[in-house]
């Protein structure tokens, strides 16, 4: 397959994955600050921390009150991780890989634009966004199962696989980063209080919650959804399912060598660590870690396949 | 609808569905029946179900000015346009001939010119073509066949014939719009397909692949691929839509690379791997720098050495726009006589060439009711529409033509033919049924054999009186039916 078209099927993935974690994000948020007393060290803002975000936020926006950050993630097309430019990027990544992936998934493609929108001017309403997060979710879900039945298992559905996990990956990093705060000592005994609706939320928003409850046990505590979410071997959104997935895909793909040994070492590094078991700023240096890791693995997959004879010096869509 | 229908007038126009007021022709009564049959709410709906699958389906056409804005949606009218099938193989003959008259031309100006010998053309209308391409000189492609995909412009005058008004044989658009107004008729009008024998065109993406694999008989299963300007071509969909229909690989000139062997490599995630045969949908001019224009950014260096030598097939061969020049298209009618011996069974429309002293004096003298084109331009520019200019635009092109002759043809003002087309009113959400010129834009595949689409893109002028049916000028488009009769018994 063409170079140039591995690499639009690859990001076509990356957005899809980032636009689905991001309206669940924002739904299972949403629903946390409803279980929630207000003031509380969490609060709308920690969304736009998760996705590193306060500074582009800042600069757009006076205040940081809920009509705002839900704009900035959802709509603005300042915000390179914001839904409305995670879809776009779908659509266009579709757009222009037409000859390489099932025809329904076009249409698919343009039915999720247009209820993007003829939804905007309604998502400062509770109400309304979340039917609207609820049925972008599902558009995702939909896209991915015609992958998933439709499509050969030729390249481009790796490249749409490892794309996916690296995606999803760096999601699941950035959802963790955030349980530093969860995990700090020093937090306020009222956020205590709420230690297990937390972790609801959050094992919620990575799409665990039932497979928690039946693979590790009933009783849902820190540290066990921290290694969950980090090491299991089975459940398909822990960072180690995920990497050990990308690895298997890129042995059929040429010369993987460096990319999969790469993806491996990234892997061994996460199981050494027992996630469970380190003090809250560790948890955010692992996670740092792991996302710069990501980026290199990121170039390392661009130089072996999307540009071979430049050594990755090229733009990249993220 | 009966009302709307009831009030149907063409007046004094030729109208592609309706005989006169009341009188549906043959093959579209039962059409006419079944939409005057509908309630005014459900026809609304039916429009507003169309707009919704043009949406979804993402049909769309590229608009270089809109800034932010890339594709816009397609301008479709949901009554379909029909011609019956009498009419249309007798149509389909006469374009087989006009494209085998068309290529047996180029292959013999690029190689020793006898037509040009034997005076049935002068050789500076040919020499001095802007699509005349010295570099191809010699060749002769696969079959004999440089314009392998066609895009013919006919339209009816009030006399009720159908004139070729042109022949686009540079990179003609549009046939993927003539797909997919089928689908969406399918898919707002189900019920109709039931009652009439309607030939399908679906078989166009495999008759196009059959075509270019024809192009290189010496493989079995030759690499094609569609070669696109980019993602913000005008015509971008088309290009994608094709390479997916028909299984071709949707490549840009920088995924690929002539080697040192001149072979045409494309850069793949496995290194380079050979294409050996390329349908390009860009012009020659930017097609290879290394012979053309040097500037060009869109094409491959080298690629015409590669075609030289045989060891790639390009459609339509490099150098076939020279058959696409309005002084040129004056003299189809003779080409086809002279190398096939054949009477020409669809009409030219009545071409005054301005380099010849009778025509060109003619055509001075009635400058206001003739249109005047220079040899060149496409899509409708550099025109002057006598009858709608005004009189110093007319001294404008007498000038023109004096000082330059060879460049200009003159040709009557048509009177296009029109057919049903449903409007919105002034009055909120009334939709009324009115007459809109319209032409055809029938699509004709040649390798090692001819294949003609069973009619072709219908372009309808969506405003009232206009004769303009580009979709970049406010054009729409609709549905093209060939239907046959129905024998007694046989079940559709």
């Amino acid at each position: 397959m063409l170079s140039r078209v591995a690499e639009r099927v690859y990001w076509m993935a990356r957005y899809l994955e980032r636009a689905e974690k991001t309206a669940r994000l924002i739904n299972v948020h949403t629903a946390l600050l409803m279980d929630l007393p207000g003031r509380m060290e969490i609060n709308w803002f920690t969304l736009i921390r998760l996705f590193n975000a306060e500074k582009v936020f800042s600069e757009h926006y006076q205040s940081g009150n809920e009509a705002n950050i839900m704009q900035f993630l959802i709509a603005d097309t300042n915000n390179s991780s914001s839904l409305a430019t995670s879809l776009a990027n779908v659509r266009e990544n579709v757009r222009t890989s037409l000859d390489v992936l099932p025809e329904e998934i076009w249409e698919q493609a343009n039915q999720i634009h247009l209820l993007m929108t003829n939804s905007l001017p309604r998502i400062s309403d509770r109400y309304s966004r979340q039917i609207f997060l609820r049925e972008v979710m599902k558009h995702c879900q939909c896209i991915r199962g015609a992958l998933d039945s439709n499509m050969s298992r030729d390249h481009s559905f790796d490249f749409m696989q490892i794309g996916k996990h690296l995606e999803r990956t760096d999601m699941t990093s950035r959802i963790l980063e955030m349980t530093s705060l969860l995990l700090s000592e020093d937090r306020s005994d009222t956020l205590r209080k709420y230690d297990g609706i937390l972790w609801t939320n959050l094992l919620q928003a990575l799409g665990g919650r039932q497979m928690y409850l039946q693979h590790v046990h009933s009783r849902v505590e820190g540290a066990s959804v921290m290694r969950f979410l980090m090491n299991d071997n089975v459940f398909p959104g822990s960072v180690s399912y995920s990497l050990a997935a990308m690895s298997r895909r890129m042995r059929y793909l040429p010369d993987p060598e460096m990319a999969m040994t790469m993806a491996y070492r990234v892997l061994e590094h996460t199981k050494r660590e027992d996630v469970g078991a380190i003090p809250a700023e560790k948890v955010h240096t692992l996670m740092d870690y792991l996302q710069s890791e990501l980026g290199v693995l990121h170039t390392e997959i661009a130089k072996t396949w999307f540009y071979p004879d430049s050594n990755g010096q090229h733009q990249s869509q993220g | 609808m009966k009302k709307e229908w009831n009030q149907y007038d063409p007046g004094s126009l030729y109208d592609e569905l309706i005989a006169a007021v009341h009188q549906p022709r043959e093959a579209s009564y039962k059409l006419v029946e079944y939409l005057r049959h509908l309630t005014p709410d459900r026809f609304r709906q039916c429009v507003q179900e169309s707009e919704v699958v043009i949406r979804e389906m993402g049909i769309t056409f590229t608009v270089y000015s809109d800034a932010g804005n890339i594709d816009r949606a397609w301008p479709f009218d949901i009554i379909p346009r029909i011609i019956h099938a009498a009419e249309w193989d007798r149509t389909e003959i006469g374009l087989k001939q006009r494209i085998r008259a068309l290529n047996m031309f180029i292959q013999d100006i690029y190689n020793g010119g006898q037509i040009l010998k034997d005076g049935v053309m002068p050789a500076d209308v040919v020499l001095q073509s802007k699509g005349y391409r010295k570099a191809c000189i010699g060749m002769t492609p696969p079959h004999g066949v440089w314009a392998n995909i066609c895009g013919s412009d006919l339209v009816r005058h009030s006399d009720g014939v159908l004139y070729v008004l042109e022949d686009n044989l540079r990179v003609p658009s549009g046939v993927a719009y003539m797909l997919e107004n089928r689908n969406i008729t399918k898919r707002v009008l189900p019920e109709i397909f039931n009652t009439l024998p309607i030939r399908p065109v679906s078989n166009y993406p495999a008759q196009l692949y059959e075509m270019l694999a024809s192009l290189r008989p010496d493989l079995d299963d030759p690499t094609i691929a569609l070669m696109t300007p980019g993602v913000y071509n005008s015509a971008y969909f088309e290009h994608a839509f094709l390479a997916q229909q028909a299984g071709l690989v949707l490549l840009e000139g920088a995924d690929l690379v002539v080697g040192n062997d001149n072979y045409v490599y494309m850069k793949t995630i496995k290194g380079l791997e050979r294409v050996d045969v390329i349908y390009r949908r860009i012009d020659d001019d930017f097609i290879d720098p290394e012979v053309f224009r040097e500037d060009s950014m869109l094409g491959v260096p080298g690629i015409m050495r590669a075609w030289k030598e045989g060891k790639v097939a390009i459609a339509n061969a490099p150098g076939c726009g020279v058959a696409d020049d309005k002084v040129i298209y004056a003299y189809v009618p003779d080409m086809i006589r002279y190398y096939l011996g054949e009477e020409p069974s669809l009409p030219n429309v009545p071409t005054y060439v301005c380099r010849r002293d009778e025509d060109r004096a003619y055509v001075l003298e009635h400058l206001a009711e003739l249109v005047v084109k220079p040899a060149n331009e496409s899509g409708g520019y550099g025109m002057l529409v006598g009858p709608h200019s005004t009189p110093e635009k007319v001294e404008e092109f007498r000038k023109l033509i004096q000082e330059d002759p060879n460049n200009y043809i003159a040709q009557p003002t048509l009177s296009l033919s029109v057919t049903p087309t449903s409007c919105e009113t002034a009055d909120k959400g009334h939709i009324k049924i009115a007459p809109r010129h319209v032409d055809l834009r029938p699509f004709i595949l040649s390798g090692k054999d001819i294949f003609v689409t069973p009619g072709g893109l219908t372009r309808v002028a969506l405003v009232e009186g206009s004769l303009i049916v580009n979709s970049s000028q406010g054009g729409g488009s609709k549905d093209t039916w060939i239907v046959g009769d129905v024998m007694e018994g046989e079940e559709v």
